[in-house]
This record gives C-alpha cells, structure tokens and sequence, in this order.
C-alpha cells in the first residue's frame, strides 16, 4: 500500500510538472483538434492579465503575433495577424473574459467549424502563477480542412515563453 | 494632526513640480491653472482626513493625479505622429510664426533652444500612451517617487505600476527611436534643427548638438540608455520658468488647439 501511495505521489508531481514546462501538445481527433500549453510564471497575475487583455501592447512582448486590434473585453471584436499565417486576418470575439482568471475567444460558425481559444491562470501558494492556453478546432468540415491548418504546437511554446520572460521581467524590475 | 501651516509651506514648496506635472499631462496652461487651484482647495478642505500614511506631498500628487486623470478621462489621446500634424497645421498658419517671432524678440524666456524643444517633444509625445502609463512614466521618471508611492497615489498594486512603468518606457523608448533624428539617422523628425534654424540662423547647429549628451551617444549607446539621457534633459528642465518658456509654452497651445480639432473631427 505504501509503495502506491509513493508511486501515485511521484507520478503526480511528475505529471504536474511537466505539464507547466511550457512544452505544447496536441491531441488529434477525427472532427477536432486540440493543443494545449502549460507554464509556471514567477509574476502576478495581475501583471500577466494586463499583458493578455491590451491588444496594441501585443505585438511588442509576443514573437507569435504580428497584429492585433481591437478591445479585449467582455462580448467585443478582435482582429489579429498571427506567424502562423501572415496573409490571414482572424476575426475573433472575446466569448467569456472572468479578470486574472479566464478568457475565451471564438472564431468561425458551429456546427460546420469552429475554433475556441482559452486562456486561464491560476495562483500558486509560492506567489507565482500558472498560465495555460488551448484552442480546440473543430465541427464538420473540419476533416476535409485539418490537412491545410498549420501545427501549432511551436508556436503555443513561442507565445508562453515570451508571455512568461515579459512578466517575470516586469515583476522582477528594479524600478 | 498636520496643520494647515504645514499644508500651506508643503504645498507652496512643490507647486512648481505640481504645475509641470500638471502641464505635462494636459498640454494646457488654463487647464493646468485650473487643476492646481482646485487640488489646493480639495487638500485644505480635506485636510482633516489626511493620516499620515504617506508623505504629504504624495498626498498632493495624488489628489492633483486624480484631478487630472478624470479631467482627461473622457478626451482621446494624441497620435504619435502629433509633431507631424501639428507641423503641418504651423505651416499653414501664418499668424502662429509671427507670434513666435515676436515672443523671440520680446519676451525674456523667449530663447529658442534645442534642448527645450526636446522636453516639449516629450510631453506631446507622452500624450500618445495610455493615461495610466504617462502618470507613472512622470512621476517616477521626472518627479523621482517611489514605485510604493506611486501605487499610493493611482491606488494600484506596485505590480501594476511597475507593468505601466515598463510598457511605457518600451513604448516611448521605440517612438523616439523611430522618429527622433537626432538619435537616428534614419529618424523621420527634425523639427528642433529645423526650428532652431528658424529662430537662430546664425547658429551652428552641428556645435549645439554636440553639447547635448543624447545625441554624442547615439550610435553608441543602446536605445534605453539614449531614452534615459532624454529623461535627464527633460528633468532639468521647468516648462514654466526656463529661458524659453513663453516660446514653448505658446508653441504647446498651438498644438493643443491643433490636437483638440484633429482629434474632434477624427
């Protein structure tokens, strides 16, 4: 019993850990795709939410986005140009936004296709936080339009480590 | 208790800071007038209130802060092209010349110089962030609070102003960068050389600027180090009582009449 219990706890910080590395995975579906991203952020929350929600400010901290326009509140428009495809402009909406705590963008029309990004975060008892991001696409056109949509894997890291080195700048500035 | 004798020498003692501050954030001499009267009378009226929690100076500033920040609240902010603008509606505007020349020739602060022009650039130019980032961006690069004391005058967490403080230098640091000729070559704004050949054509202007820190380093230093050097010619210098003051001051109400119109009909 007691060598389960050790097994179980090695295994669950092993797995909770890793999963705040800032290491992208995804997990491929028949009518879906989701990739997901996981870092621990020596910052306040605070500081890392105003950095999520001023969308001029974006392009200057994160490598992953060329342009962004737009009020990131609650119900509003956004437009941005990402890495990912520079000839595109995504037209998103700001779904949910719960301050320091969660945000949710969609883009495009269910039940044909439809992208969902969500960004939470969460404080640890050691005064960081920890910033996940996922955008699950998907509906049913998505088979015949999953071998033209980019990997984002790569650039999910880009977009955590620089949100994570900006922050942690900021919190740590001798000002 | 703090008396009101404390209050009147504490206050008297920083007005002219209060009043560059002040002028910096509204680009307006009546508007400054106005705001620095009213946070007198705020402060002698809630004088009572005041619990020492932090200096009493600070509570000045944070009242005058405040004053400004709803004054401004509802009005757009400025461009970071508005050199570009405002030159262009002066050049159209013959009476505005005629006024700087006369302001040259009569007025006792009516010195064109260089590095008054710099700090004039810099307030228009400071008016293109957000509000909260151009209050930080003063109070700790030109009027030396703390971090902690400016968190008490906007109420914020110092993480916050630390955020704002960060954004904004990065932010002023790439618009000058940009557009400043006299840290780059490749700058797109020469309106102090091009001024100063105007109200000082016997001048050389290659010697007048290597007088300025700033521009001998450009090329050599980095681009935050050159936005601190301007910070220094900035802070050196009081808009209200610098030998070029009624120039500047004057040139600054015209780009304010300028902005207002732009901004209006934008």
């Amino acid at each position: 019993m007691r060598q389960i219990q050790i097994l179980l706890f090695i295994m669950t910080t092993t797995v909770s850990a890793f999963a705040q590395t800032g290491k992208a995975s995804t997990i491929k579906k028949t009518f879906s795709r989701q990739t997901s991203v996981s870092v621990r952020i020596a910052a306040d929350r605070e500081v890392i939410w105003a950095l999520l929600t001023n969308a001029d400010d974006f392009p200057r901290w994160n490598s992953t986005i060329l342009k962004m326009e737009g009020d990131i509140a609650q119900g509003e428009k956004i437009s941005l140009v990402s890495t990912l495809d520079i000839t595109r402009t995504f037209k998103l909406k700001v779904k949910k936004l719960a301050p320091e705590t969660e945000m949710v963008w969609t883009d495009g029309a269910a039940p044909f296709f439809k992208g969902l990004r969500t960004y939470t975060l969460t404080a640890n008892p050691d005064g960081s936080s920890t910033f996940s991001m996922s955008e699950k696409i998907g509906g049913l056109m998505f088979p015949m339009a999953a071998k033209h949509i980019p990997d984002f894997d790569a650039s999910f890291e880009k977009f955590a480590a620089d949100l994570k080195q900006e922050a942690e700048i900021i919190q740590h500035s001798n000002q | 208790m703090t008396t009101l004798d404390t209050l009147n020498e504490t206050f008297k003692s920083c007005r002219p800071q209060l009043k560059s501050y002040i002028l910096r954030m509204t680009a307006s001499v009546e508007d400054t007038e106005d705001i620095v009267q009213e946070t007198y009378l705020k402060a002698h009226k809630n004088l009572e209130s005041f619990r020492g929690d932090s200096s009493l100076k600070t509570w000045i500033f944070t009242i005058a802060s405040n004053l400004a920040r709803d004054f401004l609240r509802a009005k757009k902010r400025w461009p970071e092209n508005v050199t570009d603008i405002c030159k262009e509606a002066a050049l159209s505007n013959r009476q505005f010349f005629q006024e700087m020349m006369e302001i040259r020739t009569t007025s006792p602060q009516g010195d064109f110089e260089i590095r008054e022009h710099i700090t004039f650039c810099f307030t228009c130019i400071a008016k293109s962030l957000p509000i909260e980032q151009q209050l930080c961006l003063l109070l700790k690069e030109i009027y030396a609070f703390q971090v902690s004391e400016i968190a008490q005058i906007l109420d914020k967490s110092e993480a916050m102003i630390k955020y704002y403080l960060h954004t904004a230098r990065s932010k002023m640091t790439a618009i000058f960068d940009h557009r400043c000729a006299l840290i780059n070559k490749e700058g797109v704004c020469h309106q102090c050389t091009e001024l100063n050949g105007i109200f000082n054509p016997k001048q050389k202007v290659q010697e007048e600027l290597m007088k300025i820190e700033m521009v001998r380093a450009a090329g050599q230093k980095d681009k935050a180090t050159l936005f601190d050097l301007r910070l220094e010619i900035v802070r050196a210098i009081d808009p209200f009582e610098s030998g070029a003051a009624a120039l500047q001051l004057h040139h600054l109400t015209h780009n304010k009449a300028v902005m207002d119109k732009y901004l209006e009909e934008k």
